[in-house]
């Protein structure tokens, strides 16, 4: 049978349709928007959106809510969106922060909810993307969403705030660039100390205690990476240090041989890393490969277990680490929030999961004193609480900012401890 | 001093990468006429099985090597006999066949091995200290590696008749047939020969970088511009584009940081420009 040229560019054409099909069908199944996980046991309700019932025991008064807009009736569950990157390289951070977010609310519900009402918990993946967390935030205003918790990323939280701030919904983000506070948002609230303070403290400890002289630096430009990079500068200049290497990567890069042999050459005895878990413990790797025994020093990245796991226990051995929260034995609190996590998940939590824990209990406070409502009075409800929690005391600022202090811990073992100081 | 010659080692460990991703390319495109656009999504499921092997059965490097390679020969057999049927009929469909594939397999792979991807370990990490020059040991093993690579797929090619077979299929499949060489079955092995080959390029990078489902289309890209650079259709073409994509990528990096790629591309833009049919010149294979 001969194919003519019009029919053989038809079926071109039909293939090529079909084939970008597929490809969006692939790429937007990422985007899942409420994906349902099941609830352990706990009343609070996780549903996917727009349409399946509350699954596990909610009580009748809250069948009625799924897809309705929000009408404040007395028994309608309080809708709160948790937006986060669970796939991609960042989904680790998304992950951590749901179960600390899911772990409160579960508590909160199993307690009676907030005045009776139930908190109902929805997961919407960026996928650690701004342009998606765009979207994302867009959707979670058009369905009736009061309050969001995440995203984990500095930069998605940036990328949402106008929409936030004009539709009048706080969120609070585990994120901690500087750049967030100078936005002047009233909606946005830190439930971390930003990169100022861990790198204020850092820079203390390498200079002053650790006695480091030789100090090379090498850090991503994405949002993260650049506010660590230039807290840590200026928390140097403060101290009279210059460092002796500055190299920039990007978030994506895997390869880091041309930075390191670089850094190499001036023969630092510390090495910071501004970057996320992954990509740290990648250059960790790679640092250690290339011959480079400098001290690993950075902030919270090289506090977790994937910076570890990463970079592998040996080349991790040793690296110092700025955060708020050192171990899970620090005191009752932390130990019992340990065992709670654990119950419920099978597994330790650190320094994420309980930064997004600490972020739930307090937009829970929140919803208490206006009993469920959400907008102006939500935020200003938000802002007074004074919190003690599980990575410090929380007193907001007028910036947004809580928690205004941090610690430092060595990894001894693949395991973070307290540095004696 | 150093630092160049640092370089370069390490440009010429990543060029060998790229220099068997577009061998595998070339000879799936030479014996076949396909390019197959899968190509660097094959070279990531390599890796994934060999950190697999790797990591998890704790076999020795080399061996989870090698079963990766076979495993992935596997794959690629797969998708040659569901690509197959378009071939005589519609090759361009086959073409796009292959473009569907690479999603599929990302797609494949997020869901078995997650997003997040995993980090392997060099199985020699220890750096080499030669004339003062810091070296990484395994950039060398990567080279020796892939020259050893190279020259088994010359041998193949050229002194073996299942080669001799494969590159008459290419120069007119008609007349292959009529002189008693079983198409389907050549294809098949170049098929698998080109997985093989972008298994070996996946895991040999693994340790360099970081495995994710989304390092087949980086390698995919650079092993592509390096078989066109090397003149697209000849596989010694394929070797030196390749080697030359990698000190091109080293040195670029080395200088421009975080602009690194801009300026590789942009090089390699010009280069095609100047010479579009490459460094060696390209032997282009004719499916009328």
């Amino acid at each position: 049978m001969k194919v003519t040229t019009t029919s053989r560019q038809w079926q071109l054409a039909v293939a090529a349709c079909s084939v970008l099909v597929v490809i969006s069908g692939c790429s937007s199944s990422k985007k899942t928007t409420g994906s349902s996980t099941s609830s352990a046991g706990a009343a609070a309700g996780t549903t996917a959106a727009g349409s399946a019932p509350a699954s596990g025991s909610a009580p009748s008064s809250a069948a009625s809510a799924a897809g309705a807009s929000a009408t404040v009736s007395d028994t309608s569950p309080i809708k709160i969106a948790v937006i986060d990157a669970q796939s991609g390289q960042s989904s680790s951070l998304g992950k951590w922060e749901y179960d600390g977010v899911k772990l409160a609310v579960d508590q909160a519900n199993a307690a009676g909810g907030i005045n009776g009402r139930k908190v109902e918990l929805t997961v919407f993946d960026d996928q650690g993307d701004p342009t998606v967390s765009t979207n994302l935030a867009r959707k979670a205003v058009s369905d009736g969403f009061i309050a969001v918790l995440g995203p984990a990323e500095s930069a998605d939280a940036i990328a949402m705030s106008p929409i936030f701030q004009q539709a009048k919904i706080p969120y609070i983000t585990s994120g901690q660039s500087p750049a967030m506070p100078k936005l002047g948002d009233p909606y946005l609230f830190l439930n971390s100390p930003t990169s100022t303070t861990y790198d204020t403290t850092l820079a203390n400890y390498a200079v002053k205690t650790a006695n480091f002289t030789k100090i090379a630096m090498i850090s991503n430009n994405g949002a993260y990476g650049k506010g660590e990079h230039d807290a840590f500068t200026a928390a140097l200049k403060a101290l009279n240090v210059t460092p002796v290497a500055d190299q920039i990567v990007t978030p994506d890069q895997t390869d880091f041989s041309a930075a390191l042999t670089s850094i190499r050459q001036k023969n630092p005895d510390a090495l910071f890393i501004g970057a996320e878990e992954v990509e740290s413990g990648l250059i960790a790797k790679q640092a250690r490969g290339l011959g480079i025994k400098a001290t690993i020093i950075g902030a919270a990245p090289t506090s977790t277990p994937i910076f570890v796991q990463t970079a592998g226990t040996a080349n991790a051995e040793g690296a110092v680490s700025s955060t708020p929260y050192l171990t899970n034995d620090t005191n009752a609190q932390t130990k019992a929030f340990a065992a709670a996590y654990d119950a419920a998940y099978g597994s330790e939590p650190e320094l994420h999961g309980a930064k997004a824990y600490d972020g739930a209990e307090i937009m829970l406070q929140g919803l208490k004193t206006t009993n469920g409502a959400g907008g102006q009075a939500l935020d200003d409800a938000i802002r007074a609480v004074k919190y003690q929690g599980l990575v410090g005391n929380f007193a907001f600022d007028s910036t947004g900012v809580g928690v205004h202090e941090t610690q430092i811990g060595i990894i001894k073992n693949g395991v973070l401890t307290a540095a004696a100081s | 001093m150093q630092l160049f010659m640092q370089t370069l080692v390490g440009g010429i460990g990543f060029g060998a990468v790229y220099a068997l991703v577009g061998m595998g390319f070339t000879i799936v495109y030479r014996t076949m006429g396909l390019v197959n656009f899968a190509h660097g999504q094959i070279a990531m499921i390599g890796a994934f099985l060999s950190a697999t092997f790797f990591l998890d059965t704790k076999l020795p490097f080399a061996v989870a090597a090698i079963m990766s390679m076979a495993a992935t020969a596997v794959v690629g057999l797969v998708i040659e006999g569901i690509l197959r049927p378009l071939e005589a009929r519609d090759f361009d469909l086959m073409l796009i066949g292959t473009l569907g594939f690479g999603v599929v397999l990302e797609a494949v792979a997020t869901r078995i091995w997650g997003a997040t991807g995993r980090a392997v370990p060099a199985p020699v990490d220890r750096p080499l200290q030669v004339f003062g020059i810091i070296i990484r040991t395994y950039d060398l093993v990567v080279i020796g590696v892939g020259a050893v690579a190279a020259v088994a797929v010359w041998v193949l090619l050229n002194r073996t008749k299942a080669g001799a077979a494969m590159q008459a299929v290419a120069m007119d499949r008609d007349a292959a047939t009529s002189v008693g060489i079983r198409v389907g079955r050549s294809n098949a092995m170049a098929f698998a020969l080109g997985a093989g080959l972008a298994a070996l390029a996946g895991t040999l990078a693994a340790p360099l970088l970081y495995v994710t489902p989304s390092l087949g289309s980086s390698l995919g890209i650079k092993g592509f511009c390096a078989a066109i650079l090397g003149g697209f259709g000849n596989i010694n073409g394929a070797v030196i584009g390749g080697l030359a994509f990698g000190i091109l990528d080293g040195f670029a990096a080395g200088h421009f940081q975080q602009y690194s790629d801009t300026v590789t591309f942009l090089v390699f833009a010009i280069a095609i420009m100047v010479r579009p049919t490459g460094i060696l010149g390209e032997l282009t294979v004719n499916r009328a």
